[in-house]
């Protein structure tokens, strides 16, 4: 499965990717900020798109949005936060989005990105 | 006139001046009267005496007597009448004397009835001050009820009703200009007293503001670098990245297991916080109670093999409870692991759901572990606290879980509690307000016989 990482943490951002290639075995292009996700989802397209919900530049809940009102709508989106108020929790939910919380079991993410897609009704690769 | 005070004194005044004025009026009059009623006795003695005047038998003494009166008289024009009474009497002239007397009588009469007339004159306008003083205390005190409800009672009613709009809604409160006397002293009061608490209101909506901020930054920062040292410690355990050296692989191990009881502790922390400041609402939902309860017991499975422990859920199909299922989760999670952890091995911890005699939805977790002592059972579910006997063991935990799993059972509408004997084991409940049944089975026919699961088939 082609996905989408955007993640500004560079630590967390090495050890998603690696998750995700090393335990599910999917390809991965990262993005270090939410400008960098916007242009790289309009350009390429993916299975998947993992945000991070706090990034400089444009945040995750807003580059969603963007996408959304350019048309991108069939790609499903994962939000990943460290913030784990319910009130950004609705809006990652109202956006039809999933939500993983961090920190994660990277053995179990991948598990997690199945289940999520699964309960979208989108099956997985 | 402004102040209340004043016109109230004002009416007092009024009222008094006017019952000193008339009552000065009265003793006025009453005087007349008693200067009529005086003249009038002389008249009839002066008559009486001149009546029985016989010009036959004179006597000295009764001429001198008469004398006497005419110089009372003075310059009176009866005084000539009367002297030529006096005249005729020393004359001893019968004749004249008759002719005298009765012309003296027939003037008399006149004076006599002026002085009753004015002696009925006084009489009556004694009569009207006395209803006039009389009337004058009951008008005053209803200028003083006049008063009183126009300034005092009414202001009282508007001020009130500021008050009440006050307690309703502070924010959109208007401040109104208040009147000049003792009321708006009152009102000038509560304004400031108002004011006061708006202050404070927004004062303490800031401190709420800088509270959840905090709580926000803090969840990051510590969550963040906890993803990276966790997903580190967990791919190289993993064994994705190649295999390692086993005395390598024990301290990562070691390493991991570490971070997830620092990754448990913050989010306990964190979820702490959070209800403290009330600030955890739940997402509500009705969620099928087996599939929530199977995926719960899945989770624990590791930890309970590890304690060589068996978990038993009853199952309960059919039944749907309105919950907010990671927090319903988070509960359960906390009193199994519990149970777990406080179990013998080979024990078993139970989960049961049925229906309480008020109609709530009762979910046990019982166990055989050690059991909790009278004294420990309120105090556990404080935070921080364990079982302070002695004998209990020393079990690696914070003491949160308990906290956390009461506050998010009240904010589910129900109650938690416990029932143990030392030694014995212990048995966590905790009730459900909202729950339906999709088969129509009641969950707990047995025990509920009337009400629900009379359809049943
Ligand atoms: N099933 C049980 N049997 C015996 N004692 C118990 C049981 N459950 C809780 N306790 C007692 O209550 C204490 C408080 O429990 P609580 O879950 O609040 O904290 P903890 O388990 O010690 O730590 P934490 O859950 O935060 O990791 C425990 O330390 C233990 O002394
Ligand atoms: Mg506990």
């Amino acid at each position: 499965m082609k996905i989408l990482l955007a993640e500004d943490d560079p630590n967390v951002s090495v050890i998603t990717q690696l998750c995700l290639e090393k335990i599910g075995g999917h390809a991965v292009t990262v993005a270090s900020d939410g400008a960098q996700a916007l242009d790289a989802a309009l350009k390429d397209g993916f299975d998947l798109i993992i945000l991070d919900g706090m990034m400089p530049k444009l945040a995750g809940l807003e580059v969603a949005r963007e996408l959304q009102s350019r048309g991108v709508t069939s790609t499903p989106i994962i939000f990943l936060s460290a913030k784990s108020e319910e009130k950004d929790i609705k809006q990652f939910l109202a956006l039809g989005a999933g939500f993983i919380g961090k920190p994660f079991d990277p053995q179990a993410i991948c598990g997690r990105i199945d289940e999520i897609l699964r309960e979208k009704g989108l099956a997985a690769s | 006139m402004s102040s209340i005070r004043a016109r109230l004194a004002m009416i007092v005044l009024l009222v008094v001046t006017g019952m000193a004025w008339f009552g000065q009026a009265s003793i006025r009059t009453y005087e007349d009267y008693d200067r009529a009623q005086g003249q009038i006795g002389d008249v009839l003695e002066l008559r009486a005496q001149v009546l029985f005047l016989d010009a036959t038998s004179y006597s000295p003494k009764l001429a001198g007597r008469l004398k006497e009166k005419r110089k009372e008289l003075g310059r009176d024009p009866r005084a000539n009448l009367l002297s030529d009474i006096i005249q005729a009497y020393n004359e001893k002239d019968p004749k004249a004397l008759r002719r005298r007397v009765l012309a003296f009588v027939d003037s008399e009469r006149r004076t006599l009835n002026d002085a009753l007339l004015r002696q009925r004159e006084a009489e009556r306008k004694l009569k009207q001050n006395a209803a006039v003083t009389a009337l004058l205390p009951l008008v005053g005190l209803f200028m003083l009820w006049l008063t009183v409800r126009a300034s005092v009672f009414r202001g009282i009613d508007r001020l009130s009703r500021r008050m009440m709009d006050f307690l309703v809604d502070r924010y959109s409160f208007q401040f109104s200009e208040p009147e000049s006397n003792e009321l708006g002293q009152l009102q000038r009061t509560f304004n400031s007293l108002a004011q006061r608490v708006i202050n404070n209101m927004d004062e303490l909506k800031s401190l709420d503001q800088a509270k959840s901020d905090f709580l926000s930054i803090t969840s990051h920062e510590l969550r963040t670098p906890m993803t990276s040292i966790k997903g580190s410690l967990s791919l190289l355990t993993s064994g994705v990245m190649g295999r390692l050296e086993p005395q390598a692989e024990k301290l990562l191990k070691i390493a991991e297991s570490e971070t997830d009881r620092l990754i448990r502790l913050i989010n306990d922390l964190l979820d702490l916080a959070k209800i403290e400041a009330g600030k955890l609402p739940l997402k509500g939902d009705w969620v099928n109670w087996d599939e929530m309860m199977h995926k719960t017991a899945q989770s624990l499975v590791g930890l309970a093999n590890a304690a060589k422990v068996r978990i038993a859920v009853q199952p309960r199909p059919g039944l749907e409870v309105y919950m907010d299922r990671d927090r319903m989760q988070q509960i359960l999670t906390n009193l199994v692991s519990n149970s777990i952890k406080f179990s013998p091995e080979d024990g078993t911890v139970s989960v049961f759901a049925s229906k309480t005699r008020n109609g709530e939805m009762l979910v046990q977790v019982q166990d055989q572990g050690i059991g909790i002592a009278p004294e420990d059972q309120e105090l556990i579910f404080q935070k921080f606290r364990q079982s302070s006997s002695p004998e209990s063991p020393i079990v690696k935990g914070t003491g949160l879980g308990l906290t956390i799993a009461r506050a998010l059972v009240e904010e589910h509408g129900g109650t938690i509690g416990v029932h143990s004997e030392k030694g014995k084991g212990a048995t966590f409940y905790f009730t459900l307000p909202k729950w339906r049944d999709q088969t129509g089975h009641s969950p707990d026919a047995d025990d509920v016989p009337a009400e629900r699961g009379r359809g049943a088939a």
